[in-house]
């Protein structure tokens, strides 16, 4: 029952790549393991929240002053580790002692609710003494596991269907009771890892928690085989997917994140509760053009993510409008079984019942998704194609006959996105990678030309295989003018091929433009830096799209 | 204070090089004279007209590349002249016959530490502390991040790594020769007594071990197209050149290690696409190499092989030791 076991399960569900072994190597550790510490696992495992204690920074620095270390010499390691906390465990091999390991069979469930949460209690001096005092005491085996999460980078290859996955062969119970369970907010206790592995299944339990949100596939060619009339189609917003929970008379907003976000939206919360009727509905969340009846882009939207507690006129400067697509639960009726074009009926009947019925307006903040009806498949594609005109990523097809399955289920939703817009670009800058990919260059900067000058553009570190990041990686070492720390100024020499979904003007960049989720899709070796695109043609570009 | 023209050797062609005795030291091109510090293949390049070695050396490289060599073999710590300058094989623990190689001309000694390890093994002659003025050393690992743990944890884990798993069949990766003999004899001392196998070309090396008097433990060698319920719960070594590509198609549910000192670190454990890697390595980690550093007591130190420049650094802030560097 110690931090060892969690160590070991560490080790080896890092060191699996096998589905099934790592759901055995789960379920091993629950039964040879306290209830408490148990939930602490899957607290952690599933990233529920990854609280950072302290930096990265701080704790290099830490060993750095405690054991008389160059910081240099740790900056030089982390380039090649590309973790914090692996470094200073990697490092403090160096520094065995000879005292007493006390520490050896200090349970999980003690580091997490006392050791470390005690930290924040000290002054700095009695905090570094004390990190230091753990450091020396705990088994050497146990450091990676202590310092990732004391830096809260704590991640392994383990996602939330895996754990679901294990506990329902633990318990023998579908797995979507323990999806629906392991959903929302999970406070590590005893409780809370027995409500888990409650074979009693108690719906009042699960009352304000969320259905497990069924996701949509890329597209398939076989489904242009299918009559058109077999499909619902949507536009594909670019919002935050939530389900929109009346229960009892209260209202709850989770994200597909599982996270409960009442806060940062208080007015959509306060004006749903007036509806008399209980539901639970899926849809986005948008910040809404009321004048155009379109999406304002994400980056507004952002603006009020992270926010809680919004002030009025920050609800005012970023309106927003939860658009619904689906109807699951209707004053306790679960109708996930039922088919989607009857779910629908549903949803626009209990629309315009609650448009006309309250007393407050509830269409200025929260609307059903209108429906498109292409002719055939071409025309479906001329749709996707208009997408971005009111600011979506294309379209959502569903099939009309589908019930609402939990996961990324296949032959039920697509989404049908609309091709990335793409420039060749120089590639200019390069820095190191962190994580899997520390000790090569994996982080890139593109630029466009400026008259007879390169500007940067973009940043993009994915699209790229495993070979051809090797080989770049050794044409940047070959090929750098200056080095600043850990980035590398490069021959202008190399041109890309970049993505991206969204072109827009940004003030804070050099370039004047900004764009969204950049990567490179093609390595154009066949061009020279001339034939690279200048910022003209990216301002064409947005002018297309505006 | 020399020009690096009069350094007794010197880097010429990326090459170590001694000038007065114009003899080569591993040289990757074909030379007239070429001392050769152990029988791995990067540091072996055919067509040289004269090989130097110790007589296990030798040995190793003619069953690997057969008879068609001219060597001359000494044994350690035998010292033979060329033109005027007194040369000497020493024990570098790095595999069965690798040598430090130690120069000495008008009362100036010089010492190429070749590939080497201080940790124990019991299948090669332990390293042997040899003093110098000047030390060229190898720096593989050469950050503090390295720190091997002891050989026979490692080999537990192995153990531990294949008897956790009894009905898969565990291909662990390592280095034909050296590695694998080493590996061998430490995994026959663990809990593990099942069945190991070995691919040819380290069966091959294991036989020349034994007739060098190297005791290890007798492995079968792996045919292609065995039962797989014979192969279940054993060990088989592998060359790393097999682990990508159609040869794993032979074996059915297995797990796959890789033996290496670059597997201590997460990311490139994760990026070789092994399912595990065991941190075990013929080179000296961090303390190995500061601790050759000092017992030498070398006053001027060079480094090749590998990223020194932490290392150079870090000696001249904190040790203040003079690092000097080859010009190319």
């Amino acid at each position: 029952m110690s931090l060892k076991n969690f160590s070991e399960l560490f080790v080896d569900l890092d060191s699996s790549n096998s589905t099934n072994n790592k759901i055995e190597v789960l379920k091993n550790y629950f039964l040879s393991n306290d209830p408490i510490d148990n939930s602490w696992a899957i607290y952690l495992l599933t990233g529920k929240s990854n609280k950072r204690f302290i930096s990265g920074r701080y704790l290099k620095n830490l060993f750095s002053q405690i054991y008389e270390y160059p910081e240099w010499l740790i900056d030089t390691c982390y380039q090649k580790v590309g973790d914090s906390a692996e470094v200073i465990t990697l490092l403090l091999k160096n520094q065995s002692t000879t005292r007493k390991k006390k520490l050896s069979n200090i349970s999980l469930n003690e580091i997490l609710s006392k050791t470390i949460p005690d930290l924040s209690k000290l002054d700095e001096d009695e905090k570094n003494l004390q990190i230091k005092n753990i450091w020396e005491t705990l088994p050497e085996e146990n450091h990676l596991i202590f310092n990732k999460i004391l830096t809260g980078t704590f991640r392994v290859g383990v996602s939330i269907g895996l754990i679901t996955k294990s506990i329902s062969k633990l318990i023998n119970i579908d797995e979507e009771i323990i999806s629906h369970r392991l959903m929302g907010n999970f406070e590590p206790s005893i409780n809370s890892y027995e409500f888990l592995i409650n074979k009693n299944i108690n719906l009042q339990e699960l009352n304000s928690k969320p259905f497990p949100f069924l996701l949509a596939n890329t597209i398939e060619d076989k489904i242009f085989k299918n009559s058109i009339n077999d499909f619902q189609f949507e536009w594909k917003y670019d919002g935050i997917r939530m389900q929109l929970i009346k229960r009892s008379g209260n209202v709850s907003l989770w994200t597909r994140g599982q996270e409960l976000v009442n806060e940062s939206f208080p007015e959509l919360v306060e004006k749903m509760s007036h509806i008399k009727d209980d539901f639970v509905l899926d849809g986005e969340l948008l910040v809404w053009n009321f004048k155009e009846q379109i999406a304002f882009d994400f980056s507004l939207l952002q603006k009020r993510i992270n926010r809680k507690s919004p002030t009025k006129s920050i609800q005012i400067k970023y309106p927003i409008i939860f658009i619904s697509y689906d109807l699951l639960e209707i004053n306790g009726r679960d109708i996930r079984e039922i088919k989607l074009e009857n779910r629908r009926i549903e949803l626009e009947k209990y629309f315009s019942k609650w448009q006309n019925k309250t007393e407050n307006n509830i269409s200025d903040i929260f609307k059903i998704c209108d429906l498109i009806f292409p002719k055939d498949w071409p025309d479906a594609a001329t749709y996707k194609e208009k997408s971005r005109e009111n600011n979506t990523e294309g379209l959502i097809i569903k099939k009309k006959t589908s019930i609402y399955s939990s996961g990324r289920k296949k032959g039920i939703w697509w989404k049908y996105k609309v091709n990335p817009m793409q420039l060749d670009a120089v590639l200019i800058y390069a820095k190191g990678g962190s994580g899997r990919r520390a000790g090569l260059y994996t982080d890139y900067s593109f630029a466009l030309w400026k008259d007879q000058e390169l500007i940067k553009f973009a940043s993009a570190y994915s699209g790229l295989t495993n070979i051809e990041i090797k080989e770049l990686d050794k044409w940047i070492r070959k090929n750098t003018i200056e080095k600043f720390g850990p980035v590398r100024s490069l021959k202008p020499e190399m041109v890309f091929e970049i993505s991206f979904e969204k072109i827009q003007i940004s003030k804070r960049h050099k370039s004047g433009i900004a764009v969204r989720f950049p990567r490179i899709t093609k390595w154009r070796k066949d061009k020279k830096i001339i034939d690279a695109d200048s910022l003209e043609n990216a301002y064409e570009l947005m002018k297309k799209t505006l | 204070m020399k020009t690096k023209e009069e350094y007794l050797i010197r880097y010429k062609d990326d090459n170590l090089y001694c000038e007065l005795a114009d003899i080569w030291i591993d040289p990757s091109k074909p030379v007239k004279k070429a001392l050769i510090t152990h029988a791995h293949f990067d540091h072996f390049t055919f067509g040289c007209e004269e090989y130097i070695s110790t007589r296990e050396t030798a040995i190793l490289l003619k069953e690997r590349v057969g008879d068609n060599i001219k060597i001359k073999t000494f044994e350690y710590g035998e010292e033979f002249k060329v033109n005027g300058i007194n040369i000497s094989f020493h024990p570098s623990g790095h595999i069965l016959g690798s040598s430090q190689i130690r120069f000495i001309f008008a009362d100036e000694k010089w010492l190429i530490s070749g590939d080497f390890k201080l940790q124990k093994d019991e299948t090669c002659k332990q390293y042997e502390i040899v003093k110098t003025d000047y030390l060229i050393s190898e720096c593989t690992f050469g950050l503090p991040i390295f720190k091997w743990d002891e050989s026979n944890k490692i080999a537990n884990d192995i153990s531990k790594w294949i008897t956790n798993s009894p009905e898969k069949t565990s291909l662990l990766f390592c280095y034909s020769l050296g590695k694998a003999q080493r590996l061998l004899n430490e995994i026959s001392q663990t809990n593990f007594k099942g069945n190991i196998y070995s691919h040819g070309s380290i069966h091959k090396m294991n036989n020349s071990y034994k007739k060098l008097g190297i005791d290890i433990k007798d492995t079968i060698k792996i045919e292609n197209k065995k039962k797989i319920d014979e192969l279940k719960g054993s060990l088989i070594l592998l060359p790393p050149s097999l682990s990508k590509g159609s040869y794993l198609k032979n074996f059915k549910n297995i797990q796959t290690a890789f033996a290496s000192g670059w597997m201590s670190i997460r990311a490139l454990r994760k990026r070789s696409g092994y399912d595990k890697g065991f941190p075990i390595s013929d080179h000296a980690d961090w303390d190995g190499i500061l601790e050759v550093v000092k017992r030498s007591e070398a006053k001027n130190v060079f480094f090749h092989h590998g990223d020194s420049e932490a290392l150079s650094k870090f000696l001249v802030e904190k040790e203040s030791i003079n690092v000097l560097v080859f010009g190319k």
